[in-house]
């Protein structure tokens, strides 16, 4: 017995010597993500490190990036208390769920950052992609582009989670302003690859009348589902991932939009923080980024992807790499992946 | 002088024997806590608050894999069983308002769970299907369901209700410096478990447990009724579940449809908590300890800012670790 307590004991020595120590007067920033895995996800803890690095503020980061629940969220949330951080960027699991936490952090006078979703709670700020206006454009191009007539499946992403929600209501919002169009399947992907094909495959298996697509992000994965099944291609939308806008160039026959929904969001949520550290703060609690539509049926939006595209990067990660005004890492240094002391 | 070690020898080998691996994660735990304390000098009775209001689900999810499991069963619908008792609870509590109704939604939402668990119960001994497999089949229909109650995350959490896993211990007549280091959370937990599972363990149904874990031929020759025990067995299971279900929408103060992390988890502090998996074996206190120990681990990985990719692994490791070295134990007590 004794000798496995001691295994346990040096095996956590061993990472302390290795933990590198706090410099004065700069900050050190806990990070709370409950996704992993997941490309967009991948890019977003990526930005907050290479901002982190960027700035040249902060000593450490203290990243608890994991596949939990919210309930699983608040206990990272208070680790990170524990931990003595001087900021939060998290990614909440939930808008409601996390506020008894963050409260705790906020009145321990730490600055609590929310990114890509929003949190209610007061005391926290927030600074997030706007997801109802994602879903928003995208469907519209699509009805648009259907002429106002047709069968469109709709591939959401996970139930029950609240960016899928706030599409949803975007979503539905467009299908209002065109009476003639018809959702002939609505499914949830979950946003996994694998998942999102095989139930594109099994629809067009089926002989399902397809006329349009609109994907949660899950996109390079449906072009590939038409590709394979030899299917005639239709209006395919999707988010701005490296794969499906590299797809929106080269795949003959392909049109389609890509909507902007940057995983860089993590590092602006990082300046955000440093900006209030330093006694900056916004005017408003809540700062949204908008997304845009490229669409490669025109001239313009055909040059805007030209310009966006990256070959460099994984498929599932998102093009816009970084964001005017918040993040200042270059393209190496977000895909280098590094944060500081490491 | 001399007579007197003799004498306490075999006493001090039995009580070993049978709750050396208990101690040994008793004896872990302090170690771990100590750590803590080292790394992070402020650790205190904020940061014990937090660590046991975190365990709360795992426990009570811990503590009805571990029944099952004891009756030679496992319940892989156990996290789904605790996402639709929170979002039951969530949806009553709402609705309920902020009095004595709140105690009836409680009431409500262990029936569901009892619900649960007798229907898994009753398929295994109706069915005649491996445990695994109808639980594997109810993880999908389970998560349906919670869905089916709640799309999205809402609902409510009744506001005296989660104020009572909050802060430290207070007792009347007392300075409140006496218990800070006790959190209400873990007297909460330590008397629904208590009040559970001591009756539990004295009673004929404890037993059959046991028995028909350990053995199942020998366990109904002895005229233990196998499907009626199997049955309360995951029907106990149900009700834990609940409780764990409940526990994450106080916390959160909603309920979610989507399940959390609690099955590998749960099945983790079984048997980092010394319950065989084939059943027949074990106790409660152990695989609780476990749930303590691993939410330790994670709050000093944390901590200690270790890379987030590299603090899975290790506490896959250290889970490895400790069941092996237990493992090899046995062996070498055995062999002597």
């Amino acid at each position: 017995m004794t000798r496995r307590i001691s295994a346990a004991a040096a095996l956590a020595l061993a990472a302390a010597l290795g933990a590198p120590a706090a410099a004065q007067d700069m900050f050190t920033i806990g990070v709370s993500n409950t996704v992993q895995g997941n490309g967009w996800r991948e890019q977003m803890i990526c930005a907050i490190r290479a901002q982190a690095l960027d700035s040249g503020q902060v000593a450490s980061l203290n990243v608890a990036h994991r596949n939990t629940d919210a309930a699983g969220q608040l206990e990272d949330i208070r680790n990170l208390i524990q931990a003595g951080v001087d900021a939060i960027v998290v990614n909440p699991a939930s808008p409601d769920a996390l506020n008894d936490a963050i409260r705790e952090a906020t009145a321990a006078g730490i600055v609590v950052v929310a990114v890509d979703q929003a949190v209610s709670e007061e005391s926290a700020f927030v600074i997030s992609n706007d997801q109802e206006q994602y879903a928003y454009l995208g469907a519209r191009w699509l009805f648009e582009q259907l002429g106002g007539e047709g069968d469109v499946v709709y591939m959401r992403g996970a139930a029950g989670a609240s960016a899928d929600e706030d599409r949803d209501r975007g979503f539905r919002r467009a299908l209002e302003e065109f009476p003639n169009i018809r959702i002939a399947q609505e499914v949830f992907t979950g946003w996994q690859q694998d998942q999102g094909k095989q139930q594109m495959l099994d629809y067009l298996a089926s002989g399902l009348p397809v006329d349009g697509v609109w994907t949660s992000g899950i996109d390079n994965v449906i072009v590939d589902a038409f590709l394979e099944s030899g299917e005639p291609l239709v209006p395919i939308v999707g988010a701005d991932n490296a794969g499906f806008v590299e797809q929106l160039l080269t795949v003959d026959g392909l049109v389609g939009a890509a909507v902007t929904n940057p995983g860089s969001i993590g590092g602006a949520g990082v300046t955000l923080a440093l900006q209030i550290l330093n006694g900056e703060s916004p005017e408003e609690r809540v700062v949204t980024v908008t997304p845009e539509l490229w669409t490669n049926a025109t001239e313009e939006g055909r040059a805007r992807i030209e310009e966006a595209r990256n070959p460099d990067l994984d498929p599932e990660w998102p093009v816009s790499v970084s964001i005017p005004g918040w993040t200042t890492y270059s393209m190496e240094e977000i895909i280098a992946c590094r944060g500081p002391g490491e | 002088m001399t007579a007197r070690p003799v004498a306490a020898r075999p006493s001090v080998a039995i009580v070993a024997a049978r709750h050396g691996w208990t101690l040994g994660l008793a004896v872990l735990l302090a170690l771990l806590l100590a750590l803590t304390k080292i790394i992070q000098p402020a650790f205190g009775a904020t940061g014990l608050e937090a660590l046991v209001r975190a365990a709360l689900p795992f426990a009570f999810a811990t503590a009805a894999m571990t029944v099952v499991v004891i009756a030679g069963g496992i319940d892989l619908s156990v996290a789904s069983m605790m996402a639709v008792a929170g979002v039951t609870g969530a949806v009553l509590m709402q609705n309920a308002g902020d009095g004595a109704g709140a105690l009836l939604a409680v009431g409500a939402v262990l029936l569901v769970g009892a619900a649960m668990g007798a229907t898994n119960g009753l398929l295994i001994v109706g069915t005649r299907l491996p445990d695994i497999v109808v639980t594997l089949a109810m993880l999908f229909v389970w998560e349906g369901v919670a869905l089916l109650i709640l799309r999205a995350p809402g609902g409510a959490a009744t506001p005296w209700l989660r104020e009572l896993v909050v802060g430290p211990l207070v007792i009347p007549g007392l300075p409140p410096a006496a218990t800070a280091l006790v959190p209400q959370a873990l007297l909460v937990l330590a008397v629904i478990l208590a009040a559970i599972w001591l009756p539990l363990r004295r009673s004929r149904l404890g037993l059959g447990i046991y028995a028909v874990g350990s053995d199942e031929t020998a366990a109904f020759r002895s005229g233990v009724s196998i499907g009626a025990t199997k049955v309360a067995a995951y029907t106990l299971a149900g009700v834990l579940a609940a409780l764990g279900g409940l526990s994450v929408t106080l916390a959160t103060g909603i309920g979610e449809p989507i399940p959390g992390p609690y099955l590998l988890a749960s099945v983790a502090a079984v048997v980092l908590g010394g319950v065989a998996l084939g059943g027949g074996r074990g106790g409660l206190l152990g695989p609780l300890l476990a749930v303590f120990i691993l939410r330790v681990v994670r709050l000093d990985l944390t901590l200690l800012a270790v890379d987030p990719n590299v603090t899975t692994i290790i506490e896959g490791t250290i889970m490895a670790a400790v069941v092996m070295a237990g493992g090899l134990l046995a062996m070498r007590e055995r062999r002597s």
